[in-house]
């Protein structure tokens, strides 16, 4: 087989994989503009107008902005938290223990493999015990702890790669563990950072369980809540459904964009000198 | 006063002992160089008195105030490293003015030793331009800049030349020579390049092993060496060593004959008390090996190499287990496969004990 033939036969794998990866967006992006009862009679047919009355429907009877407001405020709080504790644990793990250390990187890396549905119960429980149940601060700390096994890896394999000449000069420049982390080690951690937010902010913002079992005032749902309220038990409501689905997966697609070009150097970082 | 001085150092990693209870004092604003092969401690030696490593044994004074266990902060030393290690996400004024923020030195006062130092290295053009941006002999003179703004008591370069080219690295030789002249602080350099370390040394410390083989000015320890590794080790190309057995001892010398080289014989001068039928070496520097001298040898040259203004020639002889060099500077022709005839005076040898390795004077 020639090289040539072999380059289109790897480029249409890749159009087919991306064409596999794209449908479904395309399909929720394309019911959204159909009405309950298009949809209906011929469930893979296209949009015949681009109407927005499906939107205006969707935003008004699912509280769109409290809804958003609510996961872009736990998500950033997370996120925030989880890549700032997760970097000052790592530091000392990465640089400093020995035997210790290792081991303390094994437990969390084997905290990483526990399914999340495990560990429901007992944060219902101890939250519930220590009155933060249905409040922001309860689910915060929980995500955190879901969250902060995946930072601690992900920063102790970066930091590892970091000169420690780096921090020896900032020891004769007069700094202690402290400074050397705020000082040098933190600023050099913003592509891993971008990356790992991704991860977090993913995770989170996704995620249906923990707010819908942790949260149970309406008010304080998050999107993912809110979109999963127009499936009922009986009956789904398929033209409010896909524009939901739209409206709460368009913030997370802002935030990529703005951190695309991090998460890139992030991912590819230390692959070349 | 900023003199150092090292009693009886001594660092050991597990059960391996990486410094071995060295002694030694560098002088008040001396250029120290320390050399030796790769692993021989030289590197260690310095972290360990920048307070990078811990002294497992022993002490430590920098100007006459003992620092055996003091933060490296607070040693007043300042280190440039092989890597430059210049913070990347810092600009060349923010990383020249780092150490001294971190001390709490004013604005102003920051301002006045971050330009007179970039004055001192060239570096005015370059102040807000980040590491990424500035190239390897630019990188390393941000280094120093960092190293001048502390005005430290002692500068600590660790090998920082060695990621330089070879026409940069004689350039940035000559700048650090102009920069001893101009400071006239201590300086303690390590390096594995003896031409670096007789160029620029006040001092040269001659280490092997953990240990210090010897020290001295540069040309105390290339003409008066006191052992084989020394004179082996300080010289380029590397001083030639003939296979030897004393024949005859007299009171002030010694006839040795050359079983390599049958029917030559040597007598050197030498007031140690060998035995007959004892074992040395006879080492003898390229540059006296070569078309003058009493003692004659026949050889073979296996390869020349021309540097335009001298060549050295490769020597081989049967039974001979090593190459020789002559240093030629005379016009002469010389091609590989042909015989030559090389000559060498008595006085120029330095002779060896063949076990020890020890200078017989």
């Amino acid at each position: 087989m020639s090289s040539r033939i072999r380059t289109y036969l790897g480029e249409a794998l890749v159009l087919f994989l991306v064409v596999v990866m794209l449908l479904p967006i395309f399909y929720m992006l394309a019911m959204s503009f159909r009405s309950a009862s298009e949809i209906a009679a011929q469930p893979l047919g296209l949009p015949t107008s681009f109407d927005l009355e499906n939107y205006s429907n969707a935003i008004g009877s699912m509280h769109y902005v409290r809804s958003v407001a609510n996961s872009l405020g736990i998500t950033i709080a997370v996120t925030f938290v989880v890549s700032l504790l997760g970097s000052m644990a790592a530091y000392p793990l990465a640089r400093k223990s020995g035997r210790v250390g290792r081991v303390i990187i094994l437990l969390t890396s084997l905290s990483l493999a526990t399914p999340g549905f495990v560990t429901i119960t007992p944060y219902y429980v101890i939250l519930n015990n220590i009155g933060l149940l249905n409040t922001y601060a309860g689910i915060i700390l929980v995500y955190i702890a879901t969250n902060l096994p995946l930072a601690i890896f992900f920063y102790v394999g970066f930091i590892s790669t970091i000169p420690r000449e780096l921090e020896e000069a900032a020891r004769l420049d007069n700094c202690g563990d402290w400074k050397v982390f705020w000082y040098v080690i933190r600023p050099l951690l913003g592509p891993a950072t971008a990356t790992l937010s991704l991860f977090v902010m993913l995770a989170v913002w996704n995620d249906f369980l923990f707010p819908l079992l942790l949260l149970t005032d309406d008010s304080k749902g998050t999107i993912m809540v809110s979109v999963y309220r127009f499936l009922g038990n009986f009956e789904i409501k398929p033209d409010k459904l896909f524009p939901a689905a739209v409206l709460a997966s368009l913030p997370l697609l802002v935030l990529f964009v703005i951190f695309q070009r991090r998460i890139v150097s992030g991912m590819t970082s230390g692959a070349v000198k | 006063m900023s003199d150092v001085l090292l009693k009886n150092i001594t660092k050991k990693f597990g059960s391996v002992t990486a410094i071995n209870g060295v002694n030694s004092q560098i002088n008040s604003g001396e250029f120290c160089v320390l050399v030796g092969p790769s692993g021989c401690g030289k590197s260690t030696l310095l972290r360990m008195i920048a307070g990078l490593e811990g002294i497992t044994s022993g002490d430590l004074l920098i100007g006459g105030k003992n620092q055996t266990n003091a933060d490296p902060a607070k040693r007043g030393v300042a280190m440039v490293f092989q890597t430059y290690a210049l913070y990347p996400h810092m600009t060349v004024k923010e990383n020249m003015s780092f150490g001294l923020k971190m001390v709490g030195t004013k604005k102003q006062e920051i301002e006045r030793k971050v330009s007179n130092a970039a004055k001192i290295l060239g570096l005015e053009d370059l102040l807000d331009r980040r590491p990424k941006a500035l190239s390897g002999g630019q990188r390393q003179r941000v280094a120093i800049g960092r190293a001048i703004v502390r005005e430290p008591k002692v500068f600590l370069f660790d090998e920082p030349l060695s990621n330089l080219d070879a026409e940069l690295r004689v350039q940035m030789r000559l700048e650090l020579s102009r920069l001893h002249a101009r400071l006239k602080t201590t300086m303690i350099y390590v390096t594995h390049d003896q031409v670096e370390a007789m160029t620029l040394a006040d001092k040269i410390i001659v280490m092997k092993d953990g240990n210090i083989e010897q020290f001295g000015a540069p040309d105390e320890i290339y003409s008066d060496p006191k052992n084989l590794f020394v004179a082996q080790f300080i010289g380029s190309p590397k001083m030639n060593i003939l296979n030897g057995v004393v024949t005859k001892v007299d009171q002030n010398s010694a006839q040795i004959i050359l079983p390599d080289f049958p029917d030559k014989s040597v007598i050197v001068k030498t007031a140690e008390p060998l035995k007959p039928s004892a074992h040395v070496k006879l080492g003898i520097r390229p540059e006296h090996f070569g078309q003058t001298g009493s003692i004659a040898l026949d050889m073979v040259v296996s390869l020349v190499e021309n540097l335009g203004d001298l060549r050295h020639v490769h020597l081989q002889a049967d039974g001979l287990d090593s190459n020789l060099c002559s240093l030629l500077r005379e016009k002469m022709q010389v091609t590989a496969n042909e015989k030559m005839v090389v000559r060498f005076d008595p006085k120029d040898a330095f002779l060896f004990d063949s076990e020890t390795g020890q200078r017989l004077r």
